[in-house]
């Protein structure tokens, strides 16, 4: 029963008809080709960018495909590698480290410089024609807390110089007592005031602190996948889920349903916007929001506060990356689209984990959905079911494009390890 | 909003009894049950905790060592690790609402289960390591 259940959500992914872009997802039942560890979306083909860099978790790529990986944990004293491949094999042969006895998960290139999130601050250097950026880093944004739980800082930018960034909730469901049975919800929620949210601040300004930054939207549990939709002009997120439904409410979820629920949702961010957490949640058998139960909720009743998302995807999939492509080299269906990294689920349990994949999204220009989402890379956790995460051999944890159009996945697993997947027409 | 919703209902509507009967078997009353109650949906079924988020309790020095280890774990949560120390990114809340009886029979699991040979607690242990906190 439980393979079957992996195979409903795997099926529904890969047949789904899509309404009006023509794009094929992973054939289910391919095996997974042992030299990269990663089966594909027909017509493209990956390498082993490298192997073994340590934590690997959001990238940036240069003009000059230079690839450079932000770690979550220091590699031998560094924080950061840059690799390159210069004879162009699909495999980086030069690797250098840098950020020493610094470690994070954002990355970016914004107006020449490149930027790097620690959990604690944003700093960038002026972006190198080759290599490690060089010198002391300038110090964007400083002095964010970190009170550890969520407390990554990934960001992006918008083509008007400000700098978008993800300040997580240190809390699950913004219960009294953190992760306690029976403590209910705040009401208002005093954690939205200083996280929960996207903050703006000016991408070229050094030594901002967050009370210089504007807070963009709000009700935002955390949203490691983050990213500026050029084609759209629009902030888009997607949001990791509250966890742990069945252990504070066994009467009311089963362990199937909080499996289940909620769902990761993925939303377009006006100025202005609240997504909704902790108050409610997603479930899509369920027309709007349904009201958290730390909040009263009784698992059908909903609340009006915050938005619907554009996507519920399967419950505890963990987004951690969102990657809107900007070359023209994707087939023309695929360039206004999204991808998203699922790093995979812990909170499935005592039911296998799922999610570890990269889906794309099919979208249209205005930035709307238009189409059903399809599985576009697959088979990083090896064969199933992942009963433990510890047993999933990659977990998907960034996504970057290069000026070629190829795609980067980086896994912090195993070592630690960056694919580069081309397109190679069908 | 688009879901999938068609897979979300047959999930839900397949998989249910099967939940129901799973919880029943569990709640005995033992450490096991009272584990799997309590810590299993972040340290896992097995043990093998979650990468980066929450150790593996498989081989766990401090279910291997004093008696305190792992009874100050439940009943301080990360409030037992010093500040600044650790290398994971959840925190663990205190559990030290449950009863000593409880919380001995947890630790008595954890210690001689995932590979560990730390042996069994009391719960006078527990009430010991209470007292003692309570003292600071
Ligand atoms: C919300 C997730 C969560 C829950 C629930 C949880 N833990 Fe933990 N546990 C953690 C985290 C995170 C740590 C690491 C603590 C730290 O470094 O701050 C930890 C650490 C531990 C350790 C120390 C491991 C080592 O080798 O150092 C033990 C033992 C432990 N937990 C036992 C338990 C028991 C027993 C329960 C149930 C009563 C439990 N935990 C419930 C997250 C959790």
């Amino acid at each position: 029963m439980k393979r079957q259940l992996l195979a409903i959500l795997m099926m529904s992914a890969a047949m789904a008809v899509p309404a009006q872009a023509d794009i094929t997802g992973v054939a289910e039942d391919a095996p997974i080709p042992a030299d990269t560890g990663i089966k594909l979306a027909p017509g493209f083909r990956a390498t082993v960018f490298a192997d073994g860099i340590g934590a690997a978790r959001h990238m940036a790529v240069s003009d000059n495909g230079w690839v450079y990986v932000a770690l979550m944990k220091p590699e031998e004293g560094f924080g950061a590698v840059a690799l390159y491949d210069s004879d162009g094999d699909g495999k980086a042969d030069e690797r250098v480290p840098f950020a020493r006895g610094m470690s994070g998960t954002g990355m970016g290139i914004n107006d020449g410089h490149l930027y790097f999130a620690e959990d604690e601050r944003i700093m960038r250097w002026p972006l190198p024609e080759g290599g490690a950026p060089e010198g002391e880093a300038e110090m964007i944004v400083e002095g964010f807390p970190n009170k550890r739980q969520h407390s990554a800082k990934p960001f992006t930018f918008d083509s008007d110089g400000h700098l978008y960034v993800n300040i997580g909730a240190p809390s699950n469901a913004c219960m009294e007592k953190m992760r306690t049975k029976g403590s209910p919800g705040m009401d208002p929620c005093p954690i939205l005031e200083e996280f929960g949210g996207v903050w703006r601040f000016d991408a070229d300004k050094a030594g901002q602190t967050q009370v210089d930054g504007m807070r963009y939207a709000t009700g935002i549990r955390n949203a490691m996948a983050i990213d500026w939709n050029p084609h759209a002009g629009a902030l888009y997120i997607a949001q990791h889920g509250r966890d742990q439904l069945n252990s504070f409410f066994p009467d009311m979820y089963t362990e199937q349903q909080s499996a289940e629920l909620p769902a990761e949702e993925f939303h377009r961010v006006e100025e202005g916007a609240d997504i909704g957490w902790p108050y409610g949640y997603v479930d899509p058998d369920i027309e709007g929001r349904v009201l958290m139960p730390e909040y009263g909720g009784d698992g059908k009743a909903t609340t009006d506060r915050g938005q619907e998302p554009l996507i519920a995807f399967p419950g505890h999939w963990a987004p951690n990356d969102l990657l809107f492509p900007r070359s023209e080299v994707l087939p023309a269906e695929m360039r206004t689209g999204a991808f998203i990294a699922f790093h995979g689920s812990w909170n499935r349990a005592p039911k296998p984990q799922a999610g570890y994949r990269v889906v794309f999204v099919p979208m249209d220009e205005a930035g709307a959905v238009s189409g059903d989402w399809v599985t576009f890379a697959d088979g990083f956790a090896g064969e199933g079911p992942i009963m433990s995460p510890r047993n999933a051999k990659h977990r998907p944890t960034g996504l970057a494009e290069g000026a070629d159009g190829a795609i980067y996945i980086s896994s912090l697993m195993s070592g630690g390890r960056v694919w580069k997947v081309v397109y190679e027409g069908q | 909003m688009k879901a999938n919703k068609f897979a979300a209902a047959l999930v839900a509507a397949s998989l249910t009894g099967a939940a129901y009967a799973q919880d029943e078997e569990a709640d005995g009353g033992t450490g096991q049950a009272l584990y799997e109650a309590n810590c299993a949906a972040c340290h896992q079924y097995d043990g093998g905790g979650v990468p980066m988020m929450q150790p593996e309790l498989i081989l766990s020095e401090k279910a291997n060592g004093d008696i305190g280890g792992v009874i100050d774990m439940i009943l301080l949560g990360s409030a037992a690790v010093p500040a600044g120390t650790s290398g994971y990114s959840n925190e663990m809340p205190p559990f030290d609402y449950l009863s000593d009886e409880d919380i001995a029979l947890i630790a008595s699991y954890v210690r001689t289960h995932f590979e560990n040979s730390g042996g069994a607690v009391t719960a006078d242990d527990v009430r010991a390591r209470r007292a003692s906190h309570a003292g600071q």
